[in-house]
This record gives C-alpha cells, structure tokens and sequence, in this order.
C-alpha cells in the first residue's frame, strides 16, 4: 500500500525500533542512504546497513537478517516485483520500499500489511483498480447451485429438469463472464508490466521527509539534488520531470539561503552554500580544461561530431568564433585567464546558438565550501558513478560501495577527486569507443532494433562490464549514431548493446535501451522482451539486476538470443 | 667466602670484593624488582584495555604467578565496581574519553559472526556492512580492529 503521511505511517513506526537498510548500487540510492543515515543518527534509531547489487544478493541479504529484524527499508529496489513472493517473508516482517523503478508491481500495491511503498502517488502511476485484477473466487456460488441440483432430487423430474437447464445456464454464464475477465486482466497487466521507467528520485522523497521533520540540513539538500540529477545524468526521467523536480529544489535551495545570510551576519566562506545555476552541460568542464571537457561531453561531441575530421575543424572554428585562443582553452579551466572566464557561459552559449546547440546550458545546481571547493551536482554524479563501478584491482563491490558513499561527504575530498579523476578516464574511454564504434560501423540494423558487440580485445571494455557505465556508453552511442546516418528509419530504433561481463564464466552484459527522440518518454521495453526472447530459446540468462532491462547472458548463447528478439520484435 | 667467615677469618682483605658482590646483587635485584613491578602495571593496564579475557597472545607472554595476580585484580576491581552507585555496580571501564554520543557509526572490517546487543537481539556483522549501535557495545570490537568508527 502506499504511504499517505510519511512521518507518522514510517518514521514514527522505525523510531523506536531496529531497522535494516538494504541499498540498490546507484547514486540516487546512496544519496537517499545518506540522507536516512543522517537522520537516523538525529533521532539515535539503531540500523545496519546492507549494500545489494541485484535480486540475488537482496534475497541473500534478507534470508542473513531476517531472524534479527522486523522491520526493512528497501532503496530503489523491490517495488517492480512481487517481493512477498519472492523473500517469502514471515507474516510480522515489515518492508518499507522507496524505489524509482516503475511499474510498481501491483502485489504490492494491494496488500495492506507487510508492504508500504514510500512513493507518491502521483498521476502517472497508471495502477489498474482492484477489480480489475483481483477477485473473490465464485465456488459459493458453484458450490449452491449443485447443492441445489442434488436437493432437488427429490422434487418430480419435470421440475428438476427445469432447475438443472437453468442452473447451468447460469454456469455456463459465469464460466464465460469468468473467462472474460481474466483475458481482459491479462490484458491490462500486460499494458501496465510492459514499458519500465523510472519516477522521482528517492533521495527528493527522503529529503522531503526531512523537510516534514524539519530537520533537513543543507547536506541533505546537497544529497537530495545529486540524487536528482542522477536520473538526469543517466536519463532515467524525461526532460519535463527533471525540470519540474528541479523547481521544486529551487525552493528549497531559497528557504536555506535565505535563513542565514544577511547584511550584518554573512556565513564564513567555510561554509556550505548551495546555489541555482544555469550552467554548461559540458561534464566536469570546471575540474578539467575546457577543451578536453568539450571533446568529451556527450552533447558536444555528437553536435559537432568529432570522430570526424571535419568535426574536429569545426571546433576549431567554435573555439575561434568565441575568440578563445587554443592554449588557454588547453589548460586547466582554473588556471585560464580570469577575463575568459568571467563571460564564458554567456559566450558559450551565444556561439553555440550559432553551431545548432540551442540547449549547451542546463538548469541545476552548485556548491561551493571553502575557497577552492566548488562543484557542480553533475561533476559529483560522474565522480561517485566512477567510484561505485570503479574497475580497479583488488576491490570488490561492496568495497566500492563503501568508497562511494564516503566521497559523498564533505569531508572526503581526496576521495572525491580521485572518483573525478576515473570519471574523466571513462569518458574519454567512452568517447573513443564511440568513436571507434561509428567509424568501423559496428552498429547494425537488425530491424526492429539496432546492435552493437563490443568485442573482448576492445581498449577499455572492462570499464563496460559494468551497467551503469555500459548503459551510459550505450545512450552516448545511439545520439552519436543518430547524428552520423543518414537512414531516416534507423534513426528511431532503440539499441541493445551488449559487452563480455566475465571472462572466465564466458558471459557478456546486454542493455537495451529506448529510441532516442525529443519527446521520448524513456519507457523501456526491453524488459519483458529480453524474458520472452531467454524463454523461447532457454537461453542462459541472469536476470539479476533491479533494472530488468539489463542482463547477463552466456556468451554462446548471444545469436539465439537475438534472433529470437528479433521475432518477438519485428 | 661469607662475611662472617671472612669477619672472624680474619681476612679482612675480602671486604671490599664482597661487599661489591653484595652491592651488586642488591641492585640486580632492584633491577629485577623494577622490571617485574613495570610488567605488573602493564598487566593491570591490559585490563582496562582489553576487558576481563585477555588474548591468548597475550596470555602466552604472561607467566602463571602474573595471571594468577591479574585474576586477583580482575575480582578485586570487579568487587569495586560492584560497590559503586549505590549497590547497583558501575562500570567505569566504559567510556574513558567523555563520549560525543551514545549511538555511533561502525563498520565492519573483519566477519565476526553476530553480536548480542542489550534487548537480546543480534547483530550479523559481516564485512564492509555498517551499523549504527549503541557505544557501549562497539568499544572493545573497535579496539580488537573488528569495527571501524565512521566519522563523517
């Protein structure tokens, strides 16, 4: 069921108690892990804190906890599958789930004792009602009418004929409206389980439970945001949802700046301040140098398409146009000249008007601590991203998880810095990959979809054994492809990528990910394909991850696979 | 040669060398006094360190007359604490630095099984999970290297 007053339904109901965290491996979660931890550490509510990577380790973890706690918070997992079912849970075990994976399963939904969703219900929840899916099943009736036929044994056969024509009648009646029903059930669940996407970010509703509270602090703020522009960063939300969610930040981003600064008592520069700004979409261009930052943002990349020759020159050209001399623009954005800077979003976006980039600037936010200490929400996304999903020898998951959630505090920066600095080496890795991959034409067409196979000698394909990464290099490669065919039809294919995951066990990471469109709605329907398509052909497929538009399949298995996806999709 | 033998022996040249034997024994001994007296305080410092079972390590080091004092120690602090508060005991081993909270952060280096907590419920701690529980019980886990307190 779902939860109308969040404080009294769920706050007031774990204060006094024990409680178990189980966190999803993404930024928006572990924000939101951040933001419970802060307060939980307020009201002194004692909990232990679980990290899971997928379906596999949530089950692992709740079968190792079960027996030492009542009462469980699932972030962004658990709420797009049947969670009763699939923990088996004893009848007192109580799940509160804040998850932006949608749709929400409907099991969920309607049962009203061990399952409260922290979720709003917004309009475009699209639950089907009650009656639509569940029903009280008819034996009474059944059970009456041959109670009736063997009553009326007795009475003279004439009228007893007339009872059992009408009896069955009956039946066959309610047999029929039965059979209808269910076709029709099947058919809304299928409308309703078809398309996967995601809604607001979990991190914003635990804020706005701090803010019920009242006791959200500007760290929980800073949270909140990096949580929301996760979903940007990986485009889980449309454009719409990002900008109102944005707007509602804004306010309160204002009610903190306006608490304490005025004429007489202007904070300490030590301090915390978050800003709006509508700042470049040029990812980590403040931490960088703005050339390397423009050659490796998504955006302007596949603008000017500078896998080409001709792209490069007409960066040069931009570059030139803004009266910005390559050896400033080549150095480290800190160290540019102060006069360049100061126009420089101003500049930027006029010449980018000129090349077709109406939107270089996005709306989001800042912070800034200290003299030396400023970040934009994105630059901390693309850090912490790197840390979580970090390649490096002798590190776990969990250890990773560990990190990452450290970098999220201010008093990390050593470790923040050093997820920036992966961060920058995935995206020019990225970026090559990109580059490489449109050049020798390694995306192909296969009709309803377009596919692209990263082969194991690949320069950085470890980087892609991880989702978030692959799925980010996926989205960065279908806008690129879009730019650089010239096939109209191609351009509205969504793209499954798929990358080698295990060396040893011989299996590859396949994504799928919707068509790339101005007015996308970012709805997914890979999932229910890729379940179908490993079914039809047993294929050996691991569908762990929380997403289920991502999985892991065995090698050999790959061209089944896709030939059965093909005809499920065609 | 003994001193009175040497006394009545009349070999009064041997003084000098016996007495300097004698000097050095006596400080032999306070140097053997001094050194068993300073393991002694270690070994009463080792109590407030690491609770009422040492380490077998550190047992291994100890000599049985030491154990046996660090059990006489251990009854006789234990009867003192009992003493305190009015009958009702205190422990005083707890909380040596004054504590900035009574609940904090920990996380888990090393698997360790579970932990018993104050309403008898346990705690699975397993590596790299964290826990936010109460100080009094994370003290001598995070002094074993077991947990780690997590400052943020």
């Amino acid at each position: 069921m779902f939860v109308t007053d969040i404080r009294k339904e769920f706050y007031e109901a774990v204060a006094d108690q024990r409680v178990a965290l189980l966190v999803a491996s993404d930024i928006d979660a572990l924000c939101a892990c951040r933001i419970l931890q802060a307060l939980f550490q307020c009201d002194q509510v004692q909990y232990t804190l679980i990290p899971v990577a997928g379906w596999q380790d949530l089950g692992t973890a709740f079968l190792e906890h079960k027996d030492q706690f009542k009462y469980f918070v699932l972030i962004n997992c658990g709420a797009n599958v049947d969670l009763l079912e699939l923990l088996q849970p004893d009848d007192d075990s109580i799940f509160f789930i804040c998850d932006t994976h949608r749709p929400v399963d409907v099991v969920n939904v309607y049962n009203d004792t061990q399952i409260k969703l922290l979720i709003k219900q917004d309009d475009d929840l699209g639950v089907p009602s009650y009656d639509e899916i569940f029903r009280d099943d008819d034996e009474d009736e059944e059970g009456g009418d041959s109670g009736n036929e063997s009553d009326e044994g007795t009475e003279p056969s004439g009228k007893r004929r007339r009872f059992d024509e009408g009896s069955v009648e009956r039946r066959i009646e309610r047999q029929r409206e039965k059979r209808e029903w269910e076709a029709r059930r099947r058919e809304i669940l299928f409308d309703y389980e078809q398309y996967e996407y995601h809604g607001t970010s979990a991190a914003m509703m635990f804020f706005e439970l701090a803010w019920v509270l009242t006791k959200d602090t500007k760290d929980m703020l800073w949270w909140a945001i990096i949580g929301l522009t996760d979903q940007w960063v990986h485009d889980k939300v449309t454009h719409m949802k990002y900008v109102t969610d944005i707007a509602t930040m804004q306010r309160h981003v204002s009610r903190h700046n306006h608490r304490n600064e005025d004429e007489e008592n202007s904070l300490s520069i030590d301090c915390m301040r978050i800003s709006f700004e509508y700042d470049l979409r040029l990812t980590l261009y403040q931490h960088w140098s703005l050339y390397e930052s423009i050659s490796n943002s998504c955006y302007t990349c596949c603008h000017f398409k500078l896998w080409t020759l001709n792209g490069q020159k007409k960066l040069q050209e931009f570059l030139a146009d803004m009266g910005l001399p390559l050896k400033q623009v080549r150095q480290k954005f800190t160290s540019m000249d102060m006069s360049i800077k100061e126009n420089l979003r101003e500049v930027i976006e006029e010449s980018s008007n000129k090349y077709g980039m109406k939107d270089i600037r996005i709306q989001t936010f800042g912070v800034h601590f200290g003299f030396k200490n400023r970040f934009l929400a994105s630059d901390m996304v693309h850090a912490t991203t790197a840390l979580l999903e970090s390649t490096e020898k002798d590190e776990n998951e969990t250890d990773n998880f560990i990190k990452a959630l450290d970098s999220l505090s201010r008093s990390n920066l050593e470790r923040l810095h050093s997820g920036m600095d992966l961060a920058k080496k995935k995206l020019i890795a990225i970026q090559q990959t990109v580059a490489s991959c449109i050049c020798t034409n390694l995306i192909l067409s296969q009709g309803p979809f377009l596919y692209c196979y990263l082969m194991e000698g690949t320069p950085d394909v470890k980087l892609f054994s991880k989702p978030m990464a692959l799925t980010l290099l996926s989205k960065y490669l279908l806008r690129a492809f879009i730019q650089s065919t010239r096939n109209k039809r191609c351009r509205l294919l969504p793209l499954i990528m798929a990358a080698p995951k295990d060396v040893e066990k011989g299996t590859v990471l396949v994504v799928g990910i919707p068509p790339e469109s101005e007015t996308s709605d970012k709805k997914n329907f890979f999932g229910r394909a890729f379940e179908k398509a490993a079914e039809s052909t047993s294929s050996r497929t691991l569908h762990d991850h929380f997403d289920t538009s991502i999985i892991e399949l065995k090698t050999e298995d790959r061209s089944k696979f896709l030939d059965a996806l093909i005809t499920l999709l065609s | 040669h003994g001193l009175n033998e040497t006394k009545s022996e009349q070999r009064a040249d041997l003084l000098p060398s016996i007495r300097l034997r004698h000097c050095c024994l006596l400080r032999n001994q306070r140097c053997v006094g001094a050194y068993l007296y300073d393991r002694l305080l270690r070994i009463r410092a080792l109590r407030w360190e690491y609770g009422s079972v040492l380490p077998a390590n550190v047992r291994f080091h100890m000599s049985a007359e030491e154990l046996q004092w660090f059990t006489c120690y251990k009854k006789s602090l234990a009867s003192f604490m009992r003493s305190l508060g009015g009958g009702g005991g205190l422990d005083v081993t707890q909380d040596m630095r004054p504590p900035k909270s009574l609940y904090i952060q920990v996380r888990c280096v090393k698997d360790h099984g579970e932990l018993e907590i104050d309403d008898g419920t346990l705690v699975l701690l397993k590596k790299n999970s964290q826990h936010f529980l109460p100080r009094w019980k994370c003290e001598h886990l995070i002094r074993q290297g077991i947990l780690e307190h997590v400052v943020h």
